[in-house]
């Protein structure tokens, strides 16, 4: 497949990548001059690292090279419980026709953590994460990204955001390399900064062979790694990813489960909507449960869940609201 | 070992009766019309008999020529799923040039080739009152059947090894129906002559005599020669048959030897290495915006049909005036103006064909100004050196040198304020269109009626009727009126990119969430 040569600039082992990749990260916190509130925020991370509630050493960011092979990939028994919020969502409203899709959504997102959100099919996720990200108009509500109101200033709330949005296409008839550059210039980065984080990120996500290839020819989940590396390269404070582990295989989850947790551990934070409890009860600090449109649980993994699984929890949860709704009729007596 | 090819070829040709029956009917089917074909062309050969002998041999020449024609143009669009290909013989360990005869000699067992040495054989019949042209004949219908053959077997090849892939599939398709819509006009020119008067015999007389001395005619053409006298010439010609024949087997030959040696590579992908337009394009979100679209422009099949309309479109208007009797130096200043129309209105339901994917432009908060200029970058390209070249060349065909600013004004009018027109239409009015990844030529999923088509293509036409009156007062009245045009059409066209443009980009911003929502809906 790959028999024409590559140009010797465009060939980095994943190690350069990762290595290159953590230099990116380490521009969140040299935040732009221009921004007093990021600069806040990069300053209270830098004095006071991420705070875990029982300290893991292997987590710790000074060392993230070792921490990774070392890392217990299936349990995590500490959550970090962040910083500053850093996203703050309130009455949140968003219906089509007579259907409420977001019902008055609240939410709060500590920045330095991973924010999970999970619901069945239809419950309002991918809407709630249209409206944060700014391309879904919400009907009502207020969405405040570290100070920037995400509907009203946009232009600088989306400098702070990167998403990966699901179900939309990409402009696929672009190489990999090729749209990740065009996000890059988009979001007005220079073509030099471009170039070179363009190839950072095609090592980190492992995409070196694909990335003279159009991105229509990818496979499901490549399509997701270009999609997530799109997201990255303008070194956002906040990851909105919707579904990002769908159709990704489990080497590929992995790693990008390992770039996230190195972005926050440098103080980026994530949000995520995901169908797989696994992933969330693993990798996510703090968890909200949304069904038709409404929030029944949220707060840390371990509060939400209890003594359970998330995933009995979760199906305790569903079921507990289905069963209420069908029998509303019978609380509201006739006479 | 040509015996072997032989049965093998036997073998598919009955294996590929063993279908479905709803294949084997529409088998029949296709099988039925290609008979019939035969028995007309050998009912009209029998006719030709009583005619005169220089017209039989203007019909056998042109049909014939045709009839070759299809052979070796139709094989290109089957390389795919080829039976007999030279590949398959590379494991036998046979050498190539036995691989070459077999196959070659082999391809003679099919319908097509069965059809041929029909017609072949009736175009003897068709000369036996001529006992020296009926010789010449003979020896022209071996070489008819050969190159026709011959050339099939080598055009199936030639598809099967270099026209594979998505993407020689999408520009073999379109350069087809480029090529219909370029025949069609003809072919009524053709169908509403009265053919015959003696002018019109005349003509034919000619484009046989043309034909006669090109490959596909030559040995169809030689049995009238004899029959006129000049058996000399007539040799000449079977001659000349025979060269060409022994191009194509060497043409085969070689082709056969590179084949098995060549390992066939899956459907391969386009790779690009390095960045493309997007390493000549300046770093910034207008010019990045500008190489995603000429990208754009280059790769996909949407945009690739709708520029190959912009230079049918001139034709297909001066086709049936020319028919109708309009001095042809006048027809001369219509090709220009319509292609900048053309070119200029291409962009108008551009996000819709983004589809979904604008998100990108929304989650990077692209500016509606570099939205929307940047789309303009193509039809620029394009339009800008048209103008340059073919402003002096219509006025050079028309043959007044004096209405060259006119020609230049209504061009630049044309292109700038349909680019305008179109970038406000395009990001206030978008309607559905083929989704990306479908066929060009496929409807779109979804219709809602919008007005933006229309809008755009007479609202070009409409701002630039004051510069269009200006140029035809200049055409009729002289000088003064054509300078005046070219000022009028610098104005109002720049005037209209710049207000289009700013509607736009300013409709882009404050909408940008409603026209993702409007692609998904789509």
């Amino acid at each position: 497949m790959a028999t024409e040569p590559i140009a010797p600039e465009t060939r980095y082992s994943l190690e350069d990548g990762l290595a290159r990749f953590d230099t990116l990260i380490d521009q969140l916190s040299s935040a732009p001059e221009e921004d007093p509130v990021d600069a806040d925020i990069a300053i209270s991370v830098e004095e006071e690292p991420p705070i875990t509630r029982e300290p893991i050493p292997e987590q710790a960011p000074a060392a993230p090279e070792k921490s990774r092979a070392e890392q217990e990939p299936l349990t995590r028994s500490a959550a970090r419980t962040g910083g500053d919020v850093a996203l703050q969502v309130t009455g949140l409203l968003k219906s089509f026709g007579d259907t409420v899709a977001v019902d008055e959504i609240d939410l709060s997102v500590r920045s330095g953590t991973i924010f999970g959100i999970v619901g069945p099919n239809g419950a309002g996720k991918t809407t709630t994460l249209s409206m944060i990200t700014g391309l879904l108009r919400p009907d009502a509500g207020e969405i405040q990204l570290a100070g920037t109101d995400v509907w009203a200033d946009s232009s600088k709330a989306k400098r702070k955001m990167g998403i990966l949005p699901d179900r939309l296409i990409l402009f696929d008839r672009l190489t990999g390399r090729q749209l990740l550059h065009y996000a890059g210039l988009l979001h007005g980065l220079d073509a030099k900064t471009a170039r070179a984080r363009t190839a950072d990120l095609v090592a980190t996500i492992g995409l070196d062979e694909a990335q003279h290839r159009l991105v229509t020819d990818y496979s499901a989940g490549m399509t997701k790694k270009v999609a997530l590396a799109a997201a990255m390269i303008h070194a956002p404070r906040l990851l909105v990813l919707d579904e990002p582990f769908e159709s990704v295989d489990t080497v590929s989850a992995e790693r990008i489960i390992d770039i996230l947790n190195r972005y926050v551990a440098a103080g980026g934070t994530v949000i995520l909507s995901s169908h797989s409890m696994d992933l969330i009860e693993r990798i996510c600090d703090a968890v909200a449960v949304i069904v038709d449109g409404r929030i029944l649980a949220t707060g840390a993994v371990a509060d939400v869940r209890g003594d359970q699984s998330l995933e009995e929890r979760f199906v305790d949860l569903v079921e507990t609201s289905n069963a209420g709704e069908d029998m509303e009729w019978l609380r509201s007596f006739s006479d | 070992m040509v015996a072997v090819f032989l049965r093998l070829r036997l073998t598919q040709l009955a294996n590929s009766l063993r279908r479905p029956p709803v294949h084997l009917l529409g088998l029949m089917v296709l099988l039925g019309y290609a008979v019939a074909g035969t028995v007309f062309a050998l009912g009209a050969v029998d006719d030709l008999r009583v005619a005169d002998e220089a017209s039989v041999g203007s019909m056998i020449t042109i049909c014939g020529s045709l009839i070759l024609f299809g052979f070796l143009l139709i094989p290109l669009f089957f390389g795919s799923d080829d039976p007999a290909d030279p590949r398959a013989c590379a494991s036998t360990g046979l050498p190539a040039g036995r691989v070459a005869v077999g196959l070659g000699v082999s391809a003679v067992i099919s319908v097509p080739a069965l059809l041929l040495a029909v017609l072949a054989a009736s175009q003897i019949a068709a000369w036996a009152d001529h006992p020296g042209a009926a010789v010449v004949a003979v020896f022209s219908a071996v070489i008819i059947l050969a190159t026709g053959v011959l050339g099939a077997r080598t055009a199936r090849s030639i598809a099967a090894f270099w026209l594979h892939g998505r993407r020689a599939r999408e520009t073999v398709g379109l350069i087809v129906v480029g090529a219909l819509l370029l025949v069609s006009p003809g072919l009524i020119g053709i169908a509403s002559t009265d053919w015959s008067t003696r002018e019109s015999q005349e003509r034919l007389a000619d484009v046989a005599s043309v034909l006669s001395e090109t490959p596909l005619g030559a040995p169809w053409a030689a049995p009238a020669l004899a029959a006129g006298g000049d058996a000399s010439g007539a040799w000449l010609l079977l001659l000349f048959g025979l060269v060409v024949l022994a191009v194509i087997w060497a043409v085969w030959r070689v082709l056969v030897g590179r084949m098995m040696v060549t390992p066939q590579r899956p459907d391969s992908a386009i790779r690009t290495t390095g960045l493309g337009w997007f390493a000549i394009m300046p770093g910034n979100p207008v010019g990045a915006v500008a190489a995603r679209s000429l990208s754009y422009w280059m790769r996909d099949g949407r945009y690739r049909l709708a520029l190959l309309v912009v230079p049918i479109v001139p034709i297909l208007l001066i086709v049936p005036l020319l028919i109708a009797g309009v001095w042809w130096q006048n027809l001369a200043l219509i090709p220009l103006p319509v292609m900048c129309l053309f070119l200029g209105w291409m962009i108008h339901n551009d996000i819709s064909t983004d589809n979904t994917a604008i998100w990108l432009h929304l989650a990077t908060e692209t500016s509606g100004w570099a939205d929307r200029i940047g789309r303009t970058v193509p039809p620029l390209f394009l339009g800008i050196p048209l103008i340059a070249i073919g402003a002096p060349l219509t006025v050079r065909l028309y043959g007044v040198p004096d209405v060259l600013p006119a020609v230049f004004g209504v061009s630049i009018c044309l292109l700038l304020a349909g680019l305008g027109i179109s970038s406000a239409v395009s990001a206030r009015h978008p309607y559905p269109t083929v989704r990306p990844g479908d066929s060009p030529f496929a409807q779109p999923q979804s219709t809602a009626s919008s007005p933006g088509q229309a809008l755009s293509f007479f609202g070009t036409i409409l701002v630039a009727s004051p510069v269009l009156a200006l140029a035809g007062l200049g055409l009729a009245v002289g000088e003064d009126w054509n300078d005046m045009a070219l000022l009028a059409g610098l104005v109002v066209g720049v005037g209209g990119y710049v207000l289009g443009v700013g509607v736009g980009a300013r409709a882009f911003a404050k909408r940008a969430p409603e026209l993702l929502a409007f692609t998904l809906r789509n």
